[in-house]
């Protein structure tokens, strides 16, 4: 009896077990994950951040080889498209995006214009009114609409100027080559946070928050493997391990605001 | 209503040029963008060829560092043997070598400077001199070429710039690049620009997940040395015409952070008709910021500007002339025709009441004059003069001289006549050589008389025709009204008849009307 008993449990747990794994990602083959240098999302400097926690606790419960490197920005998105990438992480979407890449949604942010306090700008309307003012961003960059509204109009006028990353933007920004850039909460790099709110000051877009996700190249991933990379995302969020990432990095409230929203 | 109607050919002529401008504004507009859009395209062409570059450079170097997690730093035999198979070819004419280097600490320097020379670098030293905490000598530099080449040992940790990117490679396990430095190969030449790119080499099979791990297990680096014009010959790719390129280490563009500028940017050519678009791209190359400006110059502009703004508004100008012209001549035609009618109306009335020879009143309006004058004479009582004349033996001129020389003096005398009595007097040639005066107006006989006296004198004068001087005399009869016949042929008859008579009398005389 004792071993039939023990022998239908065995059953159940590998049945269980079995199911648990065709629920999981395919892992027959290794995948690649970009990660870009931006802030509090990652610092290639020390190899740490967010995103870099969010990858390494998504790679761990995946079960699934992935390789992990840096790129730019706009190489990731351009990687992505062609499907030589499979991943990537705190992507925003737009119509252009949707028809190569999914996302799996896990935090969202308002997007901000930081502009120095000598240029004289007091609201969002004032630094496309001055045309000495240089608006900076990096490149293939989007964000929410009246800010890439900004950005569009100023390119038109050749007033912006565009970066790699995020650390020589801030140097100008500093040396006054340029007035303004679009920052999110993780922008602000911990070494010179002081000496930058000193000269600056931060305008709201008035904008709702945009929602930010893994993102899966559309190519590379057939659409059953995306929902289960979704899954496996959702799964972080709903079990609190995505707010505990956050909370190493902001204070509790603000991370709660980020990763506690409506999945678009 | 012809003042609206004139307008619309000047309403076309505005609607049309309005039209023409909006098109080319408008194909202006679209060459601006187009120019833009190359321009943009430059600028992202120039940063991804520098970042592919840099990118395979990357790779090539991880080849080495790949090595070493097969065999250890001090084996020059692989090392040699590897960078020999990597063909550093032009394709890589960048590069100007390749160098290990090797992580020594103060307690470890005498053993690893006795080590170097068992290898057979006898003189083998650490250099610059003096004790520091960590030392980074170069322990092996290939291609192995000797000439040019400083000897080994020296300890890049002890530059700045040097341990600047050595560290971040260190720190992010990643490649890293120096700001921009003169190569020691190129100590003694002029100052040429170049950087470094280094790539840790770790302790194998020892984890390096974090800052701390990587530092412990750090054993050494491998870097490549590059001279930045070299580097930037070594681009694939052809760099679009007209733009003037120059890269500076980190964010200033300053002289003496001045890495490289092409020959438009060191010729400084005039820039695009003030038109010139510039742009600066902050690249991030290996953790460190290059600053890239590009500025279009005239040959850009010429490149890539088409020139059917200016077609549009030469056409369209030239259309909207030709079309308000049109339009004009649609509109004023009926107008012109009718003027036309009503000139030649006038004309043919001119004709029909004057003497074609000499553009005098001929007889028909004569007779209206009188009858006018006759009319305003019985209302008011008032007295008018009849004068006629005749020249005479004008026959024996037309004869003599032929008829071109007669109608030639007709035509004298008839302008002499004209000047000799007042405007409101009418001269008339009634026949050949016969011409009638209407005085009006007239207070006293004598007034009649003195006209007729000042006619005979002026006719009298002598005429130049054809270089001959022709004298001719008149005979004149008066005739006033109401005495000498109260109607225009009892009038025209009694001054006749005065005439005849001066003609009986030896003409050249005057007289008046029995």
């Amino acid at each position: 009896m004792t071993t039939l008993r023990l022998l239908i449990v065995l059953l159940i747990t590998l049945g269980t077990l079995s199911k648990a794994n065709a629920a999981g990602p395919d892992c027959s083959r290794p995948y690649t994950l970009a990660l870009h240098d931006h802030g509090l999302l990652y610092s290639a400097a020390t190899d740490t951040g967010i995103d870099k926690d969010v990858a390494d606790e998504l790679i761990r419960r995946s079960g699934c080889k992935v390789t992990t490197s840096l790129m730019a920005r706009a190489r990731i998105w351009q990687l992505i498209e062609s499907g030589a990438l499979d991943f990537s992480l705190s992507g925003i979407t737009n119509t252009e995006r949707d028809k190569f890449a999914s996302f799996a949604w896990y935090f969202s942010n308002k997007y901000y214009l930081l502009v120095r306090k000598d240029s004289g700008v007091r609201a969002q309307t004032d630094f496309a009114q001055n045309d000495k003012l240089q608006l900076g961003v990096i490149r293939s960059f989007r964000y929410s609409p009246s800010a890439n509204h900004l950005v569009d109009k100023l390119q038109a006028a050749d007033r912006v100027s565009q970066a790699g990353g995020l650390a020589p933007l801030y140097q100008a920004l500093m040396l006054g080559d340029i007035q303004g850039m679009i920052i999110e909460p993780f922008d602000y790099p911990t070494l010179e946070e002081k000496r930058i709110r000193a000269i600056t000051t931060v305008i709201e877009f008035n904008d709702p928050s945009i929602a930010h996700g893994l993102i899966m190249s559309k190519a590379a991933l057939p659409p059953t493997e995306q929902e289960k990379w979704r899954t496996l995302v959702n799964g972080m969020r709903s079990d609190g391990t995505m707010r505990r990432i956050f909370e190493k990095y902001f204070k509790p409230d603000l991370a709660a605001a980020m990763v506690d929203f409506q999945s678009p | 209503m012809p003042a609206p109607r004139l307008l619309l050919p000047w309403l076309i002529l505005l609607t049309m040029l309005g039209t023409t401008w909006f098109v080319w504004n408008h194909e202006r507009q679209n060459a601006r963008n187009e120019l833009h859009a190359q321009f943009d395209f430059a600028l992202r062409e120039t940063v991804s060829r520098i970042d592919q570059r840099v990118a395979a450079y990357e790779q090539m170097l991880r080849g080495v560092q790949g090595l070493f997690a097969t065999t250890p730093m001090t084996n020059r035999n692989a090392v040699r043997d590897y960078v020999e198979t990597l063909g550093l070819d032009a394709n890589f004419s960048g590069i100007q070598a390749i160098t290990v280097i090797e992580r020594v600490p103060s307690s470890d320097k005498a053993a690893h400077v006795a080590a170097m020379r068992r290898f057979g670098f006898t003189g083998y030293a650490i250099f610059p001199e003096g004790a520091r905490e960590i030392y980074a000598p170069i322990i092996q530099r290939e291609p192995d070429v000797k000439r040019d080449r400083t000897p080994i040992g020296f300890d890049a940790w002890a530059d700045p710039v040097r341990r600047l990117a050595m560290q971040q490679a260190r720190d992010s396990g990643l490649p890293a690049i120096t700001g921009k430095l003169q190569l020691r190969i190129d100590k003694d030449a002029d100052p040429i620009p170049g950087f470094i790119m280094y790539l840790p080499i770790f302790v194998p099979d020892q984890p390096r997940e974090n800052v701390a791990q990587r530092r412990d297990h750090l054993i050494g680096w491998v870097s490549a040395s590059f001279r930045m014009r070299d580097f930037m010959a070594s681009l694939y790719g052809r760099p679009t015409p007209g733009l003037a390129l120059a890269i500076y280490d980190d964010v200033t563009p300053s002289d003496a952070a001045l890495m490289y500028g092409n020959a438009e940017a060191a010729s400084r050519h005039p820039p695009a008709s003030g038109n010139e678009l510039r742009a600066r791209e902050y690249m991030v190359v290996g953790g460190h910021t290059w600053m890239l400006t590009l500025a279009t110059q005239a040959e850009f502009a010429d490149h890539f500007a088409s020139n059917s703004a200016f077609v549009i508004a030469v056409a369209g100008t030239g259309l909207s002339l030709s079309m308000a012209l049109l339009a004009w001549f649609m509109i004023t035609g009926r107008a012109r025709a009718l003027r036309l009618a009503a000139e030649m109306t006038r004309e043919l009335r001119h004709m029909a009441q004057h003497d074609s020879l000499t553009g005098l009143p001929n007889r028909v309006l004569f007779s209206d004059r009188v009858q006018h004058e006759l009319a305003y004479a019985k209302r008011h009582g008032e007295r008018f003069a009849m004068i006629f004349f005749d020249l005479d033996k004008f026959k024996s001129i037309n004869d003599n001289h032929g008829h071109a020389v007669g109608d030639m003096l007709l035509r004298q005398a008839a302008e002499r006549l004209q000047k000799a009595v007042r405007a409101s007097d009418t001269v008339s040639r009634i026949g050949g050589d016969e011409f009638v005066v209407l005085m009006g107006e007239l207070v006293a006989a004598n007034a009649a008389l003195a006209l007729a006296e000042k006619i005979r004198q002026a006719v009298r004068h002598p005429y130049s025709i054809d270089g001959r001087e022709l004298t001719i005399s008149c005979s004149v009869g008066v005739a006033i009204y109401p005495d000498d016949g109260d109607n225009e042929v009892a009038l025209f008859k009694s001054a006749d008849e005065a005439m005849y008579r001066a003609k009986e009398d030896g003409r050249d005389s005057i007289r008046l009307a029995a």
